[in-house]
This record gives C-alpha cells, sequence and structure tokens, in this order.
C-alpha cells in the first residue's frame, strides 16, 4: 500500500526532515508513526498526500509512484486517501451532514450517492443523531468523530491521522481509536502519527519510530517505548 | 468530474453576496468604462454613415445627367467630362460610379420615405474625385456646375470636416478613458476574487484534502468574476442603446440635419452591443483568472 524508498527530505533552511527513509506498510495495515516533534512525523504524511516531493527516493502509494506524478492527477491521488487532523479541520458554519457531504460534493458525486453514504458513515461513527448540529456545539471528540466521518466517507484504501488525539482527553482518545480500529478491520490501511504514549501501548500494533528524520525502530505488536 | 450547475451557481451567488459592496464597485466601474466604448463605437459608426461620399479621400462628386437606359460604363459625354476634369492641375484621379451604385448609396444615406422614389434611371451617376489640393472643390464646382452632361457637383461643406474632427478627438479621448476604466475594473474584480477565495480559505484547503480538482475548485471564483464582467456590461448596453434612441428622437426626419446622417442602423447598434458584451466578459474573467492564479498554485 505504501512504499518509501531511500526518501531523503531537505527543507530549504538545511534543516534534515527526512534521512534516507525505507519502510513497507501492506494493505490493511495499523501502523503508529511515532517521534518528539520536530522528528520527520508530519513530512512522512505531507509526502504522502504529495504535498511535498522528495529531494531523493521514491514513494509508492497504491501501486503508483506519486514522487513524479503530474499536478493534474494529485486530487485524484487524494481522494484515495483520507485524512485527519489535530485541528479537525472542519468548516464551522456547516451542519455535520453538510461538513461530510462536502468532502463528496467537491469531488463530484451525484447527490443520490451522497445521501446515501453520509448517513451511513455518520452511523458508522455514532453521529447519526447530531447530524444537524454545528461543529461549535459538539465537544471535542465529537468533532473528531465528524473529521474522520468526513476523512472515511469515500471510502479511501489508507486513512491517515495526524495527532488525531492531541486535543482530546484519554477517554475521548480511546474512543477515537477504537473507531479507528474499527476503519481499520473493515481492510482500509490506518496510519497514525503520534506522541501520545498512552493510546500506542494499549493498542499494541505496529509501531514505526522517527527520530531526527532516521527511521530507528520498527517493530511488530510494539508500545511507544521512547526513551527507555 | 462533473461540476454540477446548482454547486456553482450557490457558490458564485453566495461569493458575490458575500462580497456585495466590492461587486458593486466592481460593476459600476465595468459599467462605466463599457459605457465609454459604446459611445465611442457609436460615434464611429454615426461619422462613417454621415460621410460615406467621402471615403477614400473624395473630395468633389460631379453628379452626371441621369439616363434611362443606366449604363454602366461612362458614355462618350461622360468621359470627355473626365478629360477636363483630369486636366486641372490640382485633380489627382477620378473614379465612375454608375447609377446602381448611386442608388444604393442615397437609400443608404436617406430616410426610407425619400429613398422609395428613387429609381436607377433618375439616379445620376457620378465621377468622384481626389484632389491634391480639398481647399479647391470650390473651384471644381464652379468651372463644373452647368457643364453639359453634369446635373450637379457636391463638396464637403466645411461642418463636416469640422465635424469628422471633433468627433475624432472625442473618440480618442473616449478610447483613452475607457483603457484606463477597463484595467482599473478588472484590478476591482481581481481584487474581490481575492477576498473572496480569502474568505473561503478553509473551504479550498478540505477541498484540496479530500481531492477537489484545480477546476473545480476554480470555476465558482470564475463564474464570479465573469458575473461581474457581464453585468456592467447589460448596464453599459443600456446606457449606450437609451443615448441611441434618444439621439434617433431628437435627429426627426430632417435628412439634411447632422444628427440625421449620423443615425445608424439597428443592426450596427446591436453589433455593438455585442461587443461591448464581449469585452465585459473577458474583462471579468481575465480579472478572476489572475486573481485566482496565485492563491491556488501548490
Amino acid at each position: 500500500m505504501i512504499r518509501f524508498e531511500n526518501v531523503t527530505k531537505t527543507y530549504k533552511a538545511g534543516t534534515v526532515a527526512l534521512q534516507d527513509v525505507s519502510i513497507d506498510i501492506d494493505k490493511g495495515e495499523f501502523v503508529f508513526l511515532v517521534g518528539p516533534s520536530g522528528s520527520g512525523k508530519t513530512t512522512f504524511i505531507r509526502l504522502l498526500l504529495r504535498e511535498e516531493t522528495p529531494d531523493q527516493g521514491r514513494i509508492w502509494v497504491a501501486g503508483r509512484e506519486i514522487a513524479h506524478l503530474s499536478p493534474w492527477r494529485i486530487p485524484y491521488l487524494r481522494r484515495n486517501i483520507g485524512c485527519v487532523f489535530q485541528d479537525f479541520r472542519l468548516l464551522p458554519n456547516r451542519t455535520v451532514f453538510e461538513n461530510v457531504a462536502f468532502a463528496l460534493e467537491v469531488i463530484g458525486r451525484p447527490r443520490h450517492v451522497i445521501e446515501g453514504q453520509v448517513p451511513q458513515v455518520l452511523d458508522l461513527v455514532g453521529l447519526a443523531g447530531k447530524r444537524d448540529s454545528l461543529p461549535g456545539e459538539l465537544s471535542g471528540g465529537e468533532q473528531q468523530r465528524v473529521a474522520v466521518a468526513r476523512a472515511f466517507v469515500n471510502r479511501p484504501l489508507l486513512l491517515i491521522a495526524d495527532e488525531p488525539t492531541g486535543n482530546l482527553d484519554p477517554a475521548t482518545s480511546q474512543g477515537i481509536m477504537r473507531l479507528l480500529d474499527r476503519i481499520n478491520r473493515t481492510g482500509t490501511t490506518v496510519v497514525i502519527a503520534t506522541h501520545d504514549a498512552g493510546i500506542v501501548d494499549q493498542m499494541r500494533r505496529r509501531v514505526v519510530e522517527l527520530h531526527r528524520g532516521e527511521l530507528v525502530r520498527d517493530q511488530e505488536r510494539g508500545v511507544y517505548g521512547y526513551g527507555t | 468530474m462533473a461540476v454540477s450547475v446548482e454547486y456553482v451557481t450557490r457558490e458564485t451567488a453566495t461569493n458575490l453576496w458575500r462580497n456585495r459592496l466590492m461587486t458593486v464597485a466592481a460593476v459600476l466601474t465595468v459599467a462605466v468604462s463599457l459605457s465609454l466604448v459604446g459611445v465611442s463605437l457609436l460615434l464611429r459608426q454615426g461619422v462613417a454613415q454621415a460621410t460615406t461620399q467621402w471615403q477614400n479621400g473624395v473630395n468633389v462628386l460631379v453628379f452626371l445627367d441621369a439616363a434611362p437606359s443606366a449604363p454602366t460604363v461612362p458614355t462618350a459625354q461622360q468621359h470627355t467630362i473626365y478629360q477636363q476634369l483630369v486636366q486641372l492641375p490640382y485633380v489627382k484621379s477620378c473614379l465612375y460610379r454608375d447609377q446602381a451604385y448611386d442608388l444604393g448609396e442615397a437609400q443608404r444615406l436617406l430616410d426610407p420615405s425619400a429613398a422609395s422614389v428613387l429609381t436607377v434611371a433618375s439616379t445620376p451617376a457620378s465621377w468622384r474625385c481626389v484632389l491634391s489640393q480639398p481647399s479647391e472643390a470650390q473651384a471644381v464646382a464652379r468651372q463644373f456646375n452647368g457643364f453639359p452632361g453634369v446635373a450637379e457637383v457636391q463638396y464637403p461643406q466645411k461642418q463636416i470636416r469640422t465635424m469628422e474632427t471633433v468627433v475624432h478627438v472625442l473618440d480618442a479621448v473616449f478610447l483613452v478613458l475607457a483603457v484606463i476604466l477597463l484595467l482599473s475594473a478588472a484590478v476591482l474584480i481581481l481584487n474581490t476574487i481575492r477576498l473572496a477565495i480569502f474568505a473561503r480559505r478553509r473551504e479550498v484547503s478540505v477541498m484540496r484534502l479530500v481531492g477537489a480538482t484545480n477546476w473545480f475548485i476554480r470555476i465558482p471564483f470564475m463564474f464570479e468574476g465573469i458575473v461581474q464582467g457581464l453585468a456592467g456590461a447589460l448596464v453599459a448596453v443600456l446606457v449606450t442603446v437609451a443615448l441611441h434612441v434618444v439621439l434617433d428622437h431628437f435627429a426627426g426626419h430632417n435628412a439634411s440635419s447632422l444628427l440625421y446622417r449620423m443615425r445608424t442602423p439597428a443592426g450596427d447598434v446591436a453589433t455593438t452591443a455585442i461587443l461591448v458584451g464581449m469585452i465585459g466578459v473577458v474583462i471579468g474573467a481575465a480579472g478572476s483568472a489572475i486573481g485566482i492564479r496565485r492563491f491556488l498554485e501548490s
């Protein structure tokens, strides 16, 4: 599903964000990407979304080499990748339903598809009863569920989450992780960048650790373990 | 990828309403500048209409006696007149226009009721002469009026020349003003589009994230610019047509009045309106295209 081959990314100021990183993530895997701030987690995700291009090396997503993807194809790559962020990125003046529907609407899905898929995914994330609420009326955990629903409504092959629990308390975080786990069991590959040791230790899934841009650990059923 | 009409209409309308003050400013600027363009075009057509006879530097018209048979080439007598004309030192050249041609021209210049009594047989043929010294036109007229075979000699009155000068100056001033205003209109539209994109930067970033194509993101903003340009153009067309109607009214039916001779046919007004509309659309599209470009480059 994802393959990094000797990927190096250096920013203009000379900061090395990723240094010769190679990794394979198979279809249906559930992977934690851990490491302190500045270790290269966000760069890893931006490369996957083709918001950045690597200086060296090659990257495959869903069988396609994306480092040299022509610009007009980028939107179609992103349709295969659902994305969740720490700050939710919901549209404050649209309801829960509209926020999720927006993701389908702007890729040109017809109305009847939207009417069918949005309630289904809202049901999955447990927000069927809040479809007409505005994001401002929801708790942080609920807002993140809306964001997950928006990321998943198009049934992407890959779901990426960048610090999804960064703004949430431990109990709410657990709920979000259970939700991502359930999505993973539908066959969707899930990659979560985080430095939330609690959830990593609890889930015991594959852990990939970055440190100053280098891959320092890749462990099945790992724990956060950073600094120990 | 399908961009639904409903989506574009809704987004465009929302954008226009959110930026209504800027929109009004842009529309008014387009309207004023395009009104100037419209009036200037009508003036040009009017002058062309009033001075049809004097095109290609013709300075003197020597109308010949009409012949019932309406020959298409000069008769022997008419040829003699030609030789006499070109003998004059300040006559550069003369061109023969037969009766059918002159009838066609008269029908264009006169009002329909006057033109309807004309026939080819009753319309004179003419020699149209270009002078090296246009001021000598009067001398030609004096010499050839009453000449055998000559019905009448005409030359442009001073007023036509003055009018032409005045109109040309006005025309130039209008066009310069119009171009300056059109540029400011484009900049205003560009600015409203940037504001619209800025106001919707969250939406735009989510759209990019979930894989909306660049065209899908652009189209509502492009439309916003085009709608502004078109709205301004519509106001300008109304102004131009209204002016045309008012002038037409004042021109009345006096065939010798200048305004009457400057009347432009409705077809020309329609052409002008279409041209003005197209300029409006182009200005709107260009303004929004530039406004969008910087924001949507990834």
